[in-house]
């Protein structure tokens, strides 16, 4: 898990260009909230890609999206339950 | 909509492209800004018809090769996936066989893409 955790922070980092601000924020920090790490709509649809390619994960429609990529944790947690990583 | 779904568009380039006769006086050049244009432009063939889209967001654009009058232009762009409003593109402008122009481009559907922290 502490692996996928890991993973996860270099796709973030590397997709969305934000390595120090990744590098400054909790596995349970808010993704998309202004006082976390301030993620948009197209950066959602980024990590969306991102994590297809990275762990083979498929983020179906928006809801799905909001409900993983809520923090660093959510997004490890749902790698997880799919059965990837 | 389905990743890996393609268009190809062709445009020529000529003397007579009003936005060439001050790009530059005497020394025609197609304006990189047109070609990204071009870009979005053929993207937006593979939404929904009917549907109306803007740029969201141009990423890793580059200019390899000017683009002058004469010069047929050949765009091709995949698409990479979807969510929400938002859809991802790769596209590639070449003439005769070599790559003129390529970036990542995200257009969004209208009145859907709005930035709105989800």
């Amino acid at each position: 898990m502490d692996d996928i955790v890991q993973r996860v922070r270099q796709l973030l980092a590397t997709r969305l260009k934000l390595a120090k601000a990744v590098d400054e924020i909790g596995d349970d920090t808010p993704l998309f909230a202004p006082t976390g790490l301030g993620l948009d709509s197209i950066d959602a649809l980024e990590l969306v890609l991102g994590l297809e390619k990275e762990f083979g994960v498929v983020v179906e429609d928006r809801a799905v999206a909001i409900r993983v990529l809520a923090s660093i944790r959510t997004i490890a947690d749902f790698v997880q339950s799919q059965g990837k990583g | 909509m389905t990743p890996g779904k393609r268009v190809v568009a062709v445009k020529n380039v000529t003397g007579g492209d009003p936005h060439l006769q001050g790009h530059f006086p005497g020394n025609p050049l197609m304006p990189g800004v047109l070609l990204v244009e071009a870009m979005a432009q053929t993207a937006g063939l593979l939404l929904s018809e009917g549907s109306s889209a803007v740029l969201a967001q141009i990423r890793d654009a580059r200019f390899r090769r000017p683009v002058v009058p004469g010069d047929q232009v050949r765009i091709e762009v995949e698409e990479l996936g979807g969510l929400g409003g938002l859809h991802r593109f790769a596209a590639k402008a070449s003439v005769d066989g070599s790559t003129v122009a390529e970036a990542e481009i995200v257009l969004a559907v209208s009145g859907l893409g709005r930035k709105d922290d989800s």
